[in-house]
């Protein structure tokens, strides 16, 4: 259990440093499903299964299928893997300053430390998580509909930007 | 400090440097943003499961709910770019130059 967390916590960071290494945007969204796929194992490591899953379905379902697609606007001959000279040298230097800056922490690192203490006896399918998602119906109703309104917002906003037709947002004067 | 709660504060960091320092394109920018809001999501679901306080579950949905607008906003604004300067790269942004 210490080893399957120690391997999540790490495929997280080292996943977001290959993100802000800046390689191609292609490999920067496969870097983003694999942080997103090791952050929903630690989820339910800790016993969120419902968050777990709403982070599969909505942020790589929803969100990161749309920056798939839109990477196809960033489009370029020779795309920068994280192989390529400038990109492994950003990589080198994140992973170099976060294991300094994780040098000053260790000693207090032992085997216990890394995975939680749950206290439920038996196994259960319904987890705290869960009824307090169901919170967001009836004590935090305003919530929901300020954040359907807002969503709702929001595509106005996108119809707005990508108006074109010579009535656009941005302009190349 | 916790190992996890290293891990999660590492991520938003490094999100934050790759967010800050990006060179090339803006989608790279858009996905160290959308990192940064993952390592938030983790953040809180952490902070709800660890601390029994199972009330605040809604707070990452929300969370995850208006970082959906945010990327969609910062993906409506990169087709916007791409489409008026023929490509998403910022050595193209350069209207207002130093």
């Amino acid at each position: 259990m210490t080893y399957i967390m120690s391997l999540f916590l790490l495929g997280l960071v080292l996943g977001l440093v290959a993100v802000a290494s800046n390689p191609s945007p292609y490999f920067a969204a496969l870097g983003l499903v694999v942080v997103a796929g090791m952050g929903c194992g630690v989820l339910v490591s800790y016993g969120g299964p419902f968050l777990s899953l709403v982070l599969f379905l909505i942020y790589l379902g929803g969100m990161l299928v749309v920056f798939a697609y839109s990477a196809a606007l960033a489009a370029e001959p020779y795309p920068e893997t994280w192989g390529s000279r400038p990109v492994a040298g950003y990589m080198a230097m994140y992973v170099a300053g976060v294991v300094l800056i994780s040098s000053k922490f260790w000693e207090g690192w032992h085997e216990f430390s890394w995975v939680p203490g749950d206290e439920l006896g038996e196994f259960s399918v319904f987890r705290g998580d869960i009824g307090g998602v169901a919170l967001m119906y009836s004590a935090g109703g305003g919530m929901l509909v300020i954040s359907a309104w807002v969503l709702l917002l929001t595509l106005f906003v996108v119809l707005e930007l990508t108006r074109g037709l010579g009535r656009g947002t941005l302009r190349a004067v | 400090m916790t190992p996890v709660h290293f891990a999660f504060s590492s991520a938003f960091i490094l999100g934050l440097t790759g967010l800050a320092f990006h060179r090339t394109h803006l989608l790279s920018a858009l996905l160290c943003l959308e990192g940064m809001m993952l390592s938030l999501f983790i953040a809180l679901s952490l902070w709800t499961l660890q601390l029994d306080s199972t009330n605040f579950s809604a707070a990452p949905m929300l969370l995850l709910a208006f970082s959906a607008c945010e990327a969609s906003a910062g993906l409506a604004l990169l087709v916007a770019t791409a489409r008026t300067h023929g490509t998403d790269r910022l050595q193209s942004l350069n209207l207002l130059q130093c």
